[in-house]
């Protein structure tokens, strides 16, 4: 995992590849795939190259399907590439009531 | 910036059970929950809970939801609805959404009971409106008293698919099939029971193909997977439905964990990404602890115990309560938690293929395959017994952490003993006298009444009924089999509600005595 | 392992040297300290590629990136960078404001830059959504903004395309000299790398992977803080910043804002993993709203933190070091890295080739605060 050389098998297409994944952020199958044979092999960069759990349900739905794909492209247990980091706001939350807030 | 000893940041299960303890110890607690409703998964629980008297057997999920929130409040803890905690920072301060407004609030100590969330898997058409969770159905229906849809096939075969099938029953429905990939049931035989002998087809080692529809669900195909989880050609079955139901496990809601810098592990035991805590459920970081699903995924039954174990926890550690008493508190609550991670279904036991009950006995094999225990089979179990007068009988089956049957009879016809797990047996030397109230307190709804001779070539069932309207006296019906099969024409003599069968109906049918062992159910309507 | 060149640190600036070395055939070895590619600043920043208000020491990187790099970014690598040149607003709405605005554009205006003061209504010619508020702002108009997530995996991806090694998780806690040369980089684990030339691109870190060569680069870490709101429809494509600098930021392709934070508690972050403070987004949400209402309801969705370092004249070392042939600094880049990376990826492979550098880097050297 470690070694960004790691050999993977080729890429082939595959009839599901056009399935969207994360919802939020409409990102499919076949690009999750790709972006692992692009070099992107942690769940954080899979995230930052495609943007997939960065929707409005921040990965709550979709992590453990991208978990999966990208751990079968990889050859790997799901368990073995991490997960994202947890960021504050836990939910979507309007500007103006944030603005409100002076910390009492 | 308010303050308290301690942050519960969920009131399910788990967080309103540390509450009380927390709050018995003199501590001051608030309790942060997101929805309108609290209770977390509770309040949408209709069906009975399994376990022992102490720990709410046979009361319904939602009252027990009711009952832990009348004890936090009589304790003074303060539960704040559609407060939503959107971070948690260093020095154990979290900030709430309350209404339009972000609220500060620091704990000496914070418990994270963010509970779960489902599930999903995908196939062509997942993302079609009519794909939605089981939780989610049972929250329509249970919650908001909206009905889902009206053909629903479920996904999965857990104690989650299995329940909300029969929910879905309930509230009036039409479950065509259930599907699951593995190869067995997933959860308890008897959750599977109930809904197959209402004539629901099971669909083993299946899995979705896909969902069909343009803008909107309008049916599914499921095919059977070989062994590689391919789907095997020409093995594909359509149906038209409007809804499907994805009952595929839960993942613990762990990024407050994460936020607070907890230490975290991905951690396939424990359903996913969890904190990793101690014996008394504290994190990583001093003070925080975490409790029920969100530290793995279990039932409510011992979420709650982990509740109470970090809420005596946070106690001691806060000088509410000697060290040598929480010790002694904790270690109780430990052996409850034991007492519940027994049987068949313990944490440990996942993917372990059990071949014989703790007796010895063969479990049922047609069980595990389709839903219901195979006529021949469940002569073998020691609930299920002849005898020429009135009697139970208990086709339970498998090992659970359950006993309220045995407490039911007064007459002592049921015996379990002190191992709560063992299957229930008969006395033959009481005597039944019909009362009903095994059949009410059986949370599984296994335990029938049984006459098996009459006298005039007849036999008497009694069965709970949980379905409205109810059957009148009088009123003829048909009689279906273990599998939901009709088998012949049954005659409803008796329909018996009391307050303390709490909504559990006792259905007595009349039915040719040769289908005493056959005839489980019965449906209204036109005789066969 | 050897290796033509060690890049030790694997955010925007590593992984564009690697890039730059790998497409002329110099073999490249970039070891991340961290799980991730990109972990530090390279994808915490707020994403400007600006030309006005900055120091005229590096002025001349980030001219040349946007001259000759940032517009043909996204083709290079094959990744849509997200590149927008259509200006940079820098608002005032007090009189203090306007001073500090035209100290700035009077600096940069020497240096050649094509920038100029313009009242609050001009500014709301450029940008309708500004409020009354906003009295007084800078413009350049060649200034713009672009993804730091899409570039920095995009130099990532084309590098390692073009064969550049990349190791993550390994962290490198010493470099080596041999026979007066730093030619090794050592990582926890024992793993000893080996090049002619060693890139130190790994941020505050470097700081103490310089010292075990008896180098040093004063710099000190610094918290800042980012947030990202839900996508809503295009609005505008400006990059945006204030006189009090108590935000930046601007709309993505995907259509959310990324706003950069400066609650002013960010100098005394504690140290260790970066961590949002309970109450920068909310004042940044105040400042933000206060020259754009029109955002009131949009929802926020995500904050984070993160380290940049910071040099104390400000401005990066992009240098050889006399004293430690073999090594090249890339560190100190004060929190305007982002803009510049392009070119100091270049700039670095030129280095680290013995080539003539694209422009002069001697504002940037080693030692120059003797």
């Amino acid at each position: 995992m470690n070694d960004r050389n790691r050999e993977l098998k080729p890429f082939v297409e595959a009839p599901d590849d056009d399935m969207i994944i994360c919802r939020c952020e409409e990102i499919t199958k076949g690009e999750i795939r790709r972006a692992v044979h692009d070099g992107m092999f942690t769940l954080t960069e899979i995230r930052r190259y495609l943007r997939t759990g960065m929707g409005l349900c921040q990965g709550q739905t979709c992590t453990k399907l991208v978990k999966s794909i990208v751990a079968r492209e990889l050859g790997v247990k799901p368990n073995a590439l991490g997960s994202a980091t947890g960021r504050a706001p836990m939910r979507p939350i309007e500007m103006q009531i944030l603005a409100k807030d002076k910390g009492e | 910036m308010k303050h308290y000893d301690m942050i519960i940041v969920g009131a399910g299960p788990a967080g309103l059970s540390a509450a009380i303890e927390a709050a018995k110890r003199g501590m001051k607690v608030v309790v942060y929950d997101e929805n309108a409703k609290p209770g977390g998964q509770l309040f949408k629980q209709i069906h009975k809970f399994f376990g022992s008297r102490e720990h709410y057997a046979k009361i319904r999920g939602f009252q027990i939801g009711e009952k832990l929130l009348a004890e936090a409040s009589e304790l003074g803890v303060e539960v704040v609805l559609d407060a939503i905690v959107i971070g948690i920072f260093p020095e154990k301060e979290v900030t709430v959404k309350i209404g339009e407004h972000v609220t500060h609030a620091k704990g000496d100590t914070i418990l994270i009971a963010t509970g779960a969330s489902e599930n999903m898997v995908t196939f062509p058409g997942w993302t079609l409106p009519g794909v939605i969770g089981a939780g989610a159905a049972q929250t329509m229906m249970n919650l908001h008293g909206v009905l889902p849809g009206h053909r629903v096939l479920m996904l999965g075969t857990g104690n989650v698919g299995l329940v909300v099938s029969f929910q879905l029953m309930q509230a009036g429905c039409e479950v065509v099939a259930l599907a699951d990939a593995a190869p067995r049931v997933g959860g308890y035989g008897v959750h599977a029971s109930k809904v197959a002998r209402c004539g629901v087809p099971f669909y083993l080692s299946h899995t979705i193909v896909s969902a069909e529809g343009e803008d909107h669900v309008t049916g599914v195909t499921i095919g059977q997977v070989d062994a590689n989880w391919q789907i095997i050609e020409g093995s594909e079955k359509h149906f038209d439905v409007d809804t499907i139901c994805l009952a595929v496990g839960l993942s613990p809601m762990s990024k407050l964990c994460d936020m607070a810098g907890c230490d975290m592990e991905d951690n396939p035991a424990k359903a996913g990404f969890v904190p990793v805590v101690d014996e008394y459920g504290e994190t990583s970081v001093s003070g925080i602890y975490a409790a029920g699903d969100v530290s793995g995924i279990e039932e409510a039954s011992s979420a709650m115990i982990e509740g109470r174990i970090a809420g005596i926890a946070a106690a001691v550690k806060l000088g509410y309560l000697s060290e040598a008493e929480g010790t002694a508190e904790i270690e109780k609550q430990k052996a409850a938690l034991g007492g519940l991670r027994q049987g068949m279904f313990a944490p440990g036991m996942r993917g372990k293929q059990i071949t014989e009950t703790e007796e010895g006995i063969a479990i049922s094999q047609n069980l595990l395959q389709y839903g219901f225990v195979s006529d021949e089979e469940v002569e073998r179990f020691p609930g299920v017994t002849h005898s020429s007068g009135i009697h139970p009988v208990m086709e339970c089956t498998q090992n659970i952490p359950c006993n309220p049957c045995q407490d039911a009879c007064k007459n002592h016809c049921i015996k379990i003993g002190s191992h709560i797990t063992s299957l229930p047996s008969v006395d033959p030397e009481a005597k039944c006298t019909g009362c009903g109230m095994c059949v009410a307190a059986c949370s599984g709804q296994a335990i029938f009444l049984v006459r098996e001779d009459c006298g005039d070539g007849t036999a008497e069932i009694t069965l709970p009924y949980e379905f409205l309207p109810l059957p009148q006296k009088g009123e003829k019906g048909t009689a279906l089999s273990r599998k939901g099969e009709a088998v012949c024409e049954a005659e409803v003599v008796g329909v018996r509600t009391a307050k303390v069968f709490d909504h559990t109906n006792l259905l007595t049918m009349k039915v040719p005595k040769e289908y005493a062992m056959k005839a489980r159910f019965f449906r209204k309507g036109e005789p066969v | 392992m050897k290796a033509d060149v060690v890049i030790v640190g694997g955010g925007i600036m590593g992984c564009a040297a690697a890039y730059n070395l790998a497409q002329n055939g110099v073999s490249v070895i970039v070891l991340e300290g961290s799980e991730n590619i990109g972990n530090g600043g390279s994808v915490r920043n707020g994403g400007g590629v600006r030309q006005s208000g900055r120091d005229p020491r590096e002025l001349p990187l980030v001219m040349y990136a946007i001259k000759h790099i940032w517009p043909n970014l996204s083709d290079m690598l094959d990744t849509n960078v997200e590149y927008h040149q259509q200006g940079n607003l820098r608002l005032g709405g007090t009189e203090q404001n306007q001073k500090i605005l035209e100290g700035l554009t009077e600096r940069a205006v020497k240096c050649g830059l094509d920038v100029r003061m313009i009242s609050g209504d001009e500014a709301r010619e450029i940008n309708p959504y500004l409020s009354d508020a906003v009295t007084c702002a800078s413009w350049c108009p060649t200034d713009g903004h672009a993804n730091p997530l899409m570039a920095t995996m995009g130099y990532y991806k084309m590098a390692r395309r073009l064969g550049a090694h990349f190791i993550s998780d390994e962290k490198i806690v010493s470099l080596r000299k041999i026979k007066g040369k730093v030619c090794q980089a050592i990582s926890a684990s024992g793993n000893v790398y080996e090049g002619d030339q060693i890139i130190l691109a790994a941020g505050y870190e470097s700081r103490f992977l310089a010292s075990t060569v008896g180098v040093d680069v004063p710099m000190q870490p610094v918290l800042l803080e980012t947030l990202v709101t839900e996508a809503v429809a295009p609005m505008f494509w400006q990059m945006l910043g204030t006189a009090d600098a108590d935000f930046y930021g601007h709309q993505t392709d995907h259509g959310s804002f990324v706003f950069g934070l400066n609650s002013g508690l960010e100098p005394f972050a504690k140290p260790g993993k970066p961590v949002s403070s309970s109450i920068a987004a909310s004042a940044a949400c105040r400042g933000i709203m206060r020259y754009f209402p029109s955002l009131a309801e949009i929802k926020v969705v995500r904050s984070w933190a993160g380290w940049i370092d910071i040099c104390a004249d400000h401005v990066p070392v992009i240098s050889k070091v006399e004293e430690a042939p073999g090594l090249i600094l890339a560190c100190g880049f004060s929190g305007h890295g982002f803009g510049i990376s392009p070119a100091v990826g270049l700039v670095l492979a030129q280095l680290a080739t013995g080539q003539e550098t694209a422009v002069d880097l001697s504002p940037l050297r080693y030692g120059r605060w003797a």
